[in-house]
C-alpha cells in the first residue's frame, strides 16, 4: 500500500511522500541490509579467526609435542655374568649397592654389549644415558645380574628421530635393519618428566626446570600474597584521602603496567648487584616475580574488597568491633574468594613469564634439580626458551613436550580460579 | 643452616609468649573477677609482638654485618699473612673457602683456600653462638618487659591495633619503594653510560653496532634510532594492523550479535588467547610462522626476506594483544548510553549503522585509551621479539626483513658476560630507562583520556 499522507520539509514545501516500494527504495534498503550481513559476518570472521589462531597454535604444539612424552626403545642382549665377571646379586643388595654398581664400569658393560650384538653402527643406536637405566634396574632388580638379559633401552636421539618423522639416510638404513629383527619398540618416555636439562635430547627432562618453577613461585607467593592482601585493606579500608594515598596507588596501577623485562633490570641492579645475592638463584626469581605479581594481587584485591556491601561493615560496628576487627573479622573472609581468584591469576601470569629472569641468570645449563632456594636453577619457560634454541632437531619434540606441560599447568591454575570464583562467590 | 633454625626457634618461643601472654590475661579474670579491657588474646598478641620484633629486627641487621665481621675474624689470623695483596684474588680466595666451611660448595680450585677453611669454620661458629646468644636474651627481655605490663586494665588492644595499622602501612609503602627502586636503578646506571657515550649520539645516532671500548668523540655504534623504529614497527604498526579489526570486531560481533550461548563460550576462548606465555607465542612464531612468511616472501619474489621477519613477530604479537584490544572496546562500547542507541534504532537505522555511526564514535575515546594501552604493552614485549624477530638493526619498512627491537637488544646485552664498566652492558640500562618512559607515558595518557571519557556519560 502506497502512503499518501503529505510530507514537508524545513523550510515548509511540501514533497511527495517516499515511496518504500519503489523499485530505487527496494534497491536501496536491500543494500543497507546486505551491508548490515556483510558487517555482521566480518564480525563472526574475526572471533573465528582468532578461534582458529588459538585452535592452529594449540594444534601445532600437540602434535609436535606429543612425540616428545614418547620414546624408541631398541632391544639389547647383555650377558652379565660374563660382562661383570660373575658379580652376585647379594653384592647389590644393602648401603653399599649403589658403590658395586659404580665398580662394574656400566657404561663398558653396555657399549661391549652393543658391539657384540649389533657390530660398529654408523650411527649409534643407543643413547649414551642408557647405561644409567641399566644401573637403575640392576639396582631395583639385583637377581637381574646373575643371567643373560634382554633390556629395551633408549635408542639415540637420531634414531628417535628417524623413527618419529625421518631422519638422516643412515639412521633410516639402521632402523629399518633394527625393525626387521623385531627389536624396535616405542615406550612412554618416563625420563622426560624426571629427567634434568641434558646436551643430548634423548635424555633431556623437565624436572630440575619444573622444581625450579615451583620454588621460584613458593617465594613469590609468600612475599607477594600477604604483602598485596594488606596494602589492597590499607588502599580500600583505611587509607585517608590525601597526596601520599595518590602516590601509592598511582605507583600501584603504574607497576601493573610497566614492562615485565624493566623488573628484569630491577632485579638485576637490586638484588645482585647492591644486595650481592646469588645469581640463577630461586630466591631471586621469586623477589623480582614477587614485585611483579604484587600489584596485580592489590588491584583484585581490592576490587574484591569493594563488593563486600557496607553493611556489613556498618553493623560490625555498630555491636562494638573495633576498625581493626571489623575488617579481619568480616571483610576480609568475604572478599577472600575474590582475593585467592586474583592472586591465582596473577601466580599463572608469574608462571608464564621468561624475559626478567633471564636478565638474572636464570638461563644455566642445570644438569641436576637445584636442591635449595639459592642454588642455581632455571624455570620452565626460560628451559623452553634455552631449548628452542638448541640446534639439535631432536629438542623441537621437547620443546613442544614442555610446552605442552606448562600449558597444561596454567589452564589448570585459571580452572582452579574459576572454580573457586564460582564455588565461593557471594553476589550481594 | 643456622638461620632457618635460628628463626624457627624465635618463632616457637614467641608462641610460648603469646600462650604466656593469654594465659596471665584469662589469670586475671579468674583471681579479681574483674573485666578485662582487651579480650586475653590481645594480651597473647602484646607479648608474643614484643618477644619476637627485636630479635627479628636484630637478625636482620646482624645478617648484613655478620660476614664482613668473619672474614676480619679470619684475617687478624697468622695464616692471614700468606694471603697475595692483590684484592680480586684476596677475595676470590676468601669466598670460596667461605663457601667450602659453609657447606656449599665441596672442593676447592685454589689450593690457598683450603688452610683457610678451618679458620671460617671456627668464626662461623663464634659468631653463630653470639647471635644465638642475643636473639634469646632480646627475645627473654622483650617478653619480661610486656609481661610486667600485662594488668586487668591494660589497653592491649590498642596497642597491638597500632601495629597491625603499621603493618597495612609498611605493605602500601612497597609499592612506592619498587617504583622507585625501578626509577633509581635505571637512572644510576644510565648515568654512568652517558659519561661515557654521548645522549644525543645516543638517542639520534641512526647505527646500531656496540662495543665494549668507546672512543670519545667519534662514532661508537651506540645509536639507538634504527631500535626505535623496530619496536615501533613491530608494535605500534604491525601488531595494531592485526589486533585492532579482530579485537574491535570480536568485541562488536559478542556484543551486540552473538547469541548469550555463543558469547558465553567465546569469550572466555578468546581471553585464553591473552593467557598463553608469551614463551610459547614466540616458540611458535619462529617454528611455524617465520619459514611460512619466509618461504612466500621467496616465492612471490619480495627480495630481503629473512627467516626471522618483523611480520611474524608482529602478527604473532597482533594476536596475543587482540583480547585485551577486545575487551577494552568491550568496556567502552558498554558504556555508550543506551538512550543513544535506542534513538538510531528507533530512527530506523540498522543495527551495523547503528554501531558504526553512533556507538563507535560515542565511544571512540575509550577505544583509544585502549589501543595506547595495548601498543604500551606490545612495545615491552619481549619473549616474541626475541624469538622471532632478529638481532640485527635495521632501517627498513619491509615487514619481511629482520629488524630488532629495544626488548631484544636488552636482553642481547645482558645475557653474555656482564662487565659493569662497560658501556655495553650499560646501554641496556639505557634502554630500558627509554622504555620505562615511553610506557610510563602511554599509559597516563592512556588512562586519562579513558577517565575523561566515562565522566563524560556519567
Amino acid at each position: 500500500m502506497i502512503d499518501t499522507t503529505p510530507r514537508f520539509t524545513v523550510d515548509g514545501t511540501r514533497t511527495a511522500p517516499t515511496n518504500w516500494d519503489s523499485p530505487d527504495m527496494r534497491k536501496r534498503i536491500a543494500r543497507r541490509y546486505a551491508a548490515e550481513r556483510r558487517f555482521k559476518y566480518l564480525g563472526m570472521g574475526a572471533v573465528i579467526l582468532s578461534a582458529a589462531f588459538l585452535a592452529f597454535l594449540l594444534y601445532v604444539m600437540i602434535g609436535n609435542g606429543l612425540s616428545g612424552f614418547q620414546r624408541t626403545e631398541v632391544a639389547l642382549d647383555v650377558d652379565f655374568p660374563a660382562l661383570t665377571g660373575g658379580t652376585g646379586a647379594a653384592a647389590l643388595t644393602g648401603p653399599s649397592a649403589e658403590n658395586t654398581a659404580a665398580s662394574l664400569d656400566l657404561p663398558g658393560v653396555v657399549s661391549v654389549a652393543v658391539e657384540a650384538q649389533y657390530g660398529e653402527t654408523e650411527v649409534p643406536i643407543f643413547s649414551s644415558g642408557a647405561w644409567q637405566i641399566v644401573q637403575k634396574r640392576l639396582l631395583e632388580d639385583p637377581a637381574l645380574i646373575e643371567a643373560r638379559q634382554t633390556m629395551w633401552l633408549p635408542a639415540s636421539s637420531e634414531l628417535d628421530i628417524a623413527a618419529k618423522e625421518g631422519g638422516s639416510a643412515q639412521a633410516e638404513r639402521l632402523l629399518a635393519a633394527l625393525r626387521a629383527g623385531d627389536a624396535v619398540q616405542t615406550g612412554f618416555n618416563s625420563s622426560f618428566l624426571t629427567g634434568s636439562d641434558a646436551t643430548d635430547p634423548a635424555q633431556a627432562g623437565i624436572w630440575s626446570a619444573f622444581k625450579g618453577s615451583l620454588m621460584t613461585m613458593l617465594v613469590t607467593v609468600i612475599l607477594a600474597f600477604p604483602i598485596g592482601v594488606l596494602a589492597a585493606l590499607y588502599l580500600e579500608e583505611y587509607a585517608p584521602k590525601n597526596r601520599w594515598t595518590d602516590l601509592i596507588e598511582v605507583s600501584i596501577n603504574n607497576l601493573a603496567a610497566v614492562p615485565s623485562i624493566i623488573f628484569g633490570l630491577l632485579g638485576l641492579v637490586v638484588f645482585l648487584n647492591w644486595f650481592n645475592m646469588p645469581r640463577s638463584a630461586a630466591i631471586v626469581g621469586g623477589l623480582t616475580l614477587a614485585l611483579m605479581t604484587m600489584p596485580i594481587i592489590v588491584i583484585a584485591g581490592r576490587n574484591a574488597i569493594k563488593s563486600v556491601p557496607p553493611s556489613i561493615r556498618e553493623a560490625a560496628l555498630g555491636i562494638g568491633a573495633s576498625p581493626i576487627q571489623v575488617v579481619f573479622h568480616h571483610v576480609l573472609p568475604l572478599a577472600l574468594p575474590g582475593i585467592l581468584t586474583g592472586t591465582i591469576i596473577g601466580m599463572a601470569r608469574a608462571l608464564g613469564e621468561t624475559a626478567p629472569l633471564l636478565l638474572i641468570g636464570m638461563r644455566a645449563f642445570i644438569p641436576t634439580p637445584p636442591g635449595g632456594l639459592t642454588d642455581p636453577s632455571t624455570v620452565l619457560p626460560v628451559q623452553i626458551y634455552l631449548w628452542s634454541d638448541e640446534v639439535n632437531r631432536g629438542f623441537v619434540e621437547k620443546t613442544s613436550a614442555a610446552i605442552i606441560v606448562l600449558l597444561l599447568f596454567l589452564l589448570s591454575m585459571n580452572a582452579l580460579a574459576i572454580y573457586l570464583r564460582n564455588k565461593f562467590e557471594t553476589r550481594w | 643452616m643456622a638461620g632457618a633454625g635460628l628463626l624457627f626457634l624465635v618463632l616457637g618461643l614467641g608462641l610460648i609468649a603469646w600462650i604466656t601472654g593469654r594465659a596471665r590475661a584469662a589469670a586475671f579474670v579468674k583471681a579479681d573477677r574483674t573485666n578485662l579491657n582487651s579480650l586475653p588474646s590481645y594480651h597473647g598478641w602484646y607479648m608474643a609482638l614484643f618477644a619476637v620484633v627485636p630479635p627479628l629486627l636484630f637478625l636482620a641487621v646482624w645478617g648484613a654485618i655478620v660476614p664482613a665481621l668473619q672474614t676480619d675474624m679470619v684475617l687478624s689470623a697468622p695464616a692471614a699473612q700468606a694471603l697475595p695483596m692483590d684484592g680480586f684474588a684476596r677475595a676470590s680466595i676468601l669466598s670460596e673457602a667461605r663457601a667450602i666451611a659453609s657447606g656449599a660448595q665441596d672442593t676447592a680450585f685454589q689450593p690457598m683456600a683450603e688452610q683457610f677453611v678451618p679458620l671460617y669454620r671456627a668464626a662461623i661458629a663464634h659468631y653463630n653462638w653470639i647471635a644465638v646468644a642475643a636473639t634469646v636474651l632480646l627475645l627473654f627481655a622483650g617478653g619480661t618487659y610486656a609481661f610486667t605490663r600485662l594488668k586487668p586494665d591494660f589497653r592491649a588492644r590498642t596497642k597491638v591495633e597500632r601495629v597491625v595499622m603499621g603493618a597495612l602501612l609498611t605493605a602500601s609503602l612497597i609499592a612506592i619503594v619498587t617504583t622507585i627502586g625501578i626509577v633509581a636503578s635505571l637512572i644510576f646506571e644510565t648515568v654512568r653510560f652517558f659519561q661515557m657515550v654521548n645522549p644525543i649520539e645516543f638517542l639520534f645516532g641512526a647505527t646500531w653496532n656496540p662495543q665494549s671500548t668507546v672512543t670519545p668523540g667519534g662514532d661508537n655504534g651506540f645509536g639507538a634510532i634504527p631500535l626505535f623504529w623496530g619496536t615501533v614497527f613491530i608494535g605500534a604498526i604491525i601488531a595494531m594492523i592485526v589486533a585492532i579489526p579482530l579485537g574491535l570486531m570480536s568485541a562488536v560481533y559478542l556484543t551486540q550479535y552473538a547469541r548469550p550461548a555463543v558469547r558465553k563460550w567465546m569469550k572466555p576462548i578468546l581471553e585464553i588467547l591473552a593467557g598463553v606465555p608469551t614463551v610459547v607465542y614466540g616458540y611458535f612464531a619462529a617454528l611455524t610462522i617465520a619459514p611460512a612468511l619466509r618461504d612466500f616472501a621467496a616465492a612471490v619474489g619480495i627480495p630481503g626476506a629473512s627467516s626471522e621477519s618483523a611480520l611474524a613477530a608482529g602478527v604473532v604479537m597482533g594476536v596475543m594483544i587482540i583480547p585485551f584490544v577486545s575487551s577494552m572496546a568491550d568496556d567502552s562500547i558498554a558504556a555508550v548510553p543506551n538512550s543513544m542507541r535506542d534513538g538510531s534504532l528507533a530512527m530506523g537505522s540498522t543495527k551495523s549503522e547503528t554501531i558504526k555511526k553512533v556507538l563507535i564514535p560515542a565511544a571512540l575515546p575509550g577505544v583509544v585509551g585502549g589501543v595506547l594501552l595495548a601498543v604500551s604493552r606490545a612495545i615491552g614485549e619481549t619473549m616474541i621479539v626475541v624469538m622471532a624477530a632478529g638481532l640485527t638493526a635495521n632501517m627498513t619498512a619491509n615487514p619481511f626483513a629482520s629488524v630488532t627491537t629495544v626488548t631484544v637488544q636488552i636482553v642481547q646485552l645482558l645475557t653474555g658476560d656482564q662487565e659493569f664498566d662497560s658501556p655495553k652492558t650499560l646501554a641496556a640500562f639505557a634502554l630500558g630507562l627509554v622504555l620505562f618512559i615511553v610506557t610510563l607515558l602511554l599509559n597516563l595518557v592512556a588512562l586519562r583520556v579513558v577517565k575523561r571519557y566515562r565522566e563524560a556519560y556519567e
